[in-house]
């Protein structure tokens, strides 16, 4: 009895010092948004833990250029903007492109080994590859372009979007297909009709997978892009003024409005993200 | 309806020969089993007759016409898998109506044939069911069901009772049977599982190693297996393989101390020809091995009882051979017989009960009796 009473408080233990843990980080950001100047800035050499006097300056402060506050970055729409168009574009091109040589990969062998060397892509640190991908993109005149940043991210989470969809894949059972093809189904019939419905939920969560992985990325957006195409992590860099330095206040804000659309896409994909539930297809 | 032809079917996967120059005909309205041990190319074989695997060569023929480049949705064949392949995002319903749909009947007459497959099977009560919450019984219905509707001529079934418990497997061979017979389809069954083969085929073809063994009826494959393999493959418990030589007109059996028998008489003359080494096997099935009998034709060959299993209906006793532990002989006996384990008793068996396999090519080489 006392030995199951003591496994048990030190697992609520181990779950709350994790909790805090994971946790710690999004309450930092979403109470540091709401501090007024003094309580964010480090100069008064005190901790403040909770907002004592919450106040929007920090959001008012990214949005308009007049508080003397403002950055000298610009306002933070454009950036927001331009997250939201080249993560939406670059996680669908990932996922068309992935979805279906996943399927290749999955039931037809395709490529041959060509599916490991695209996660081997994956090995290599991406400030070794982001280089010469900034000669390639000058001279095809596609820095600082939607289009040149939404393909890169494209393919840069492709090995992503490969392998977890094949994994997906992997669980449907092939006899699936396969009847549906007896039945008369073309092989892109089939997959349309049978195999898709059923990794509905894998793609959804690799969809989010992939966003997230667009959303947040930083470095080939500081690289590629400059003024008219940055994107939100880039600009949470450069919110600075010339009269107090580093924005903590408008960074955490604007922190806080960029964790908006993953959490929001994550609760709408919800039902989706508990994996097992759709591949109850077949008794084995 | 449909006779189908398999001419020298070969596939390959990688290195591996998954069937070997498979031939087979298989007549209009005929069941028949493909029956073997697990990758022996049965499911392979399958596969190839629906059109889901192309052979590396030779031919599949449906009523004299050849059906290589015919993709399977046209090939009029009703497929049923293994693990019933039902699509569990949809109804009962929508899955039994699937290949209509695709087929683009008009609405009503879909309506119509769902709801008379449905009941046939009766399943009519659960049309509206999804069928991820189908019990595997009714899964197994549905399966059947949507695999029908498209009235095949052929019926290719891939170990469709093989996940059921027992008891519902004998019922639902039962009706497997009658509703091949009410419907009259070319009927493809593929198992490993010997009572299923022989209780519902016309006819088994026992593959083994990607290769066609034998290709008879359920009666000839269990009384005149072609070779080692058949007849240790077909039979519960299996048959009593006890290895020979054969020398001047007797045989030797190494396993025993005094193992020298003298059969053959009159047909001595035709396996002296048939025989190619001196080195044999002779078989005998459980059944007809006799324990505690002197004499028969088995001469004074001794056993020791090792352990024995009451089933009710009889008493399956396990036996070595006195010269070699290694070996276990079985004897189906009466359910009131009751052995003591480490007894030594004589076995005894009819000459007509034996078969006599060459140990090289492992073929039959003599049934004594006919």
């Amino acid at each position: 009895m006392d030995q199951k009473l003591y496994k048990k408080v030190l697992k609520l233990l181990l779950i709350i010092v994790v909790t805090v843990l994971f946790f710690f980080p999004i309450y930092w950001i979403v109470t540091m948004a709401f501090k007024p100047f003094p309580e964010w800035t480090a100069a008064g050499g005190k901790i403040y833990w909770f907002p004592n006097h919450p106040t929007l300056d920090n959001f008012r402060a990214i949005f308009s250029q007049k508080l003397e506050m403002s950055p000298i970055s610009g306002t933070a729409i454009r950036p927001i903007i331009n997250s939201l168009v080249v993560s939406v574009i670059g996680t669908c091109i990932a996922m068309v492109v992935g979805i279906f040589a996943a399927y290749g990969i999955s039931r037809y062998k395709a490529g041959g080994s060509l599916p490991f060397m695209l996660l081997q892509l994956r090995m290599f640190p991406p400030i070794a590859i982001i280089i010469p991908i900034m000669i390639m993109w000058a001279f095809l005149h596609m820095t600082d372009t939607w289009y040149g940043l939404s393909l890169i991210y494209g393919v840069v989470t492709l090995p992503f979007s490969v392998w977890l969809m094949k994994t997906f894949f992997d669980d449907i059972p092939h006899e699936l297909d396969e009847a549906a093809i007896v039945d008369g189904c073309s092989n892109i019939g089939a997959f349309f009709k049978v195999v898709m419905p059923l990794a509905k939920g894998g793609i959804a969560s690799t969809a989010l997978f992939v966003f997230i992985l667009n959303w947040s990325d930083f470095l080939i957006a500081l690289i590629l892009t400059d003024r008219k195409w940055t994107t939100i992590p880039v600009h949470i860099s450069k919110l600075q003024s010339a009269l107090v330095g580093a924005l903590y206040g408008p960074k955490a804000a604007l922190g806080l409005i960029a964790l908006i659309p993953p959490v929001f896409f994550g609760i709408l994909i919800q039902k989706y993200l508990v994996r097992g539930l759709t591949f109850g297809a077949i008794k084995k | 309806m449909a006779d189908i032809v398999l001419d020298k079917l070969v596939k390959r996967f990688g290195k591996q020969t998954a069937v070997d120059r498979l031939s087979l005909e298989i007549n209009d309205r005929q069941f028949i089993a493909i029956l073997g041990p697990s990758g022996c190319g049965k499911t392979t074989t399958m596969n190839m007759i629906s059109g889901l695997l192309k052979p590396d060569s030779g031919s599949v023929i449906f009523n004299g016409k050849v059906m290589n480049n015919i993709p399977p949705g046209k090939r009029g064949v009703g497929f049923m898998f293994q693990n019933y392949a039902v699509f569990t995002y949809l109804n009962v319903y929508d899955n039994i109506a699937f290949g209509l749909k695709i087929r683009k009947l008009p609405p009503d007459e879909i309506d119509r044939e769902v709801r008379e497959v449905a009941r046939l099977l009766q399943i009519h009560h659960l049309l509206s069911m999804m069928a991820s919450k189908l019990s595997i019984n009714d899964m197994q219905k549905v399966a059947l069901a949507r695999s029908m509707i498209t009235k095949p001529q052929i019926f290719l079934l891939d170990e469709p009772l093989s996940n059921l418990d027992a008891a519902l497997r004998n019922v639902m061979r039962a009706e497997l049977k009658k509703i091949q017979q009410e419907l009259g389809q070319t009927t493809v069954y593929v198992t490993h599982d010997q009572v299923e083969a022989m209780s519902l085929a016309d006819k088994i073809a026992v593959m083994n190693f990607a290769v066609l063994q034998q290709y008879d009826t359920p009666h000839n494959i269990y009384n005149h297996p072609k070779n080692l393999f058949v007849a240790h493959f077909i039979g519960s418990p299996t048959i009593n393989f006890m290895n020979g030589v054969y020398k001047n007109g007797e045989f030797v059996l190494e396993d025993f101390n005094r193992g020298t028998i003298s059969i053959g008489g009159g047909s001595r003359k035709n396996f002296d020809k048939q025989l190619k080494g001196e080195n044999v096997v002779l078989g005998v099935r459980p059944e007809h091995m006799k324990i505690g009998e002197r004499g028969g034709d088995a001469g004074n060959l001794r056993a020791e009882v090792v352990s024995f299993e009451p089933l009710g209906s009889k008493t399956i006793v396990y036996m070595h051979p006195d010269a070699n532990p290694g070996v276990i002989l079985k004897s189906t006996m009466d359910s009131d017989y009751k052995p003591k384990i480490g007894e030594v008793k004589s076995l005894s068996f009819e000459e007509k009960n034996l078969y006599l396999f060459d140990r090289e090519s492992t073929d039959l080489v003599f049934r004594f009796g006919s």
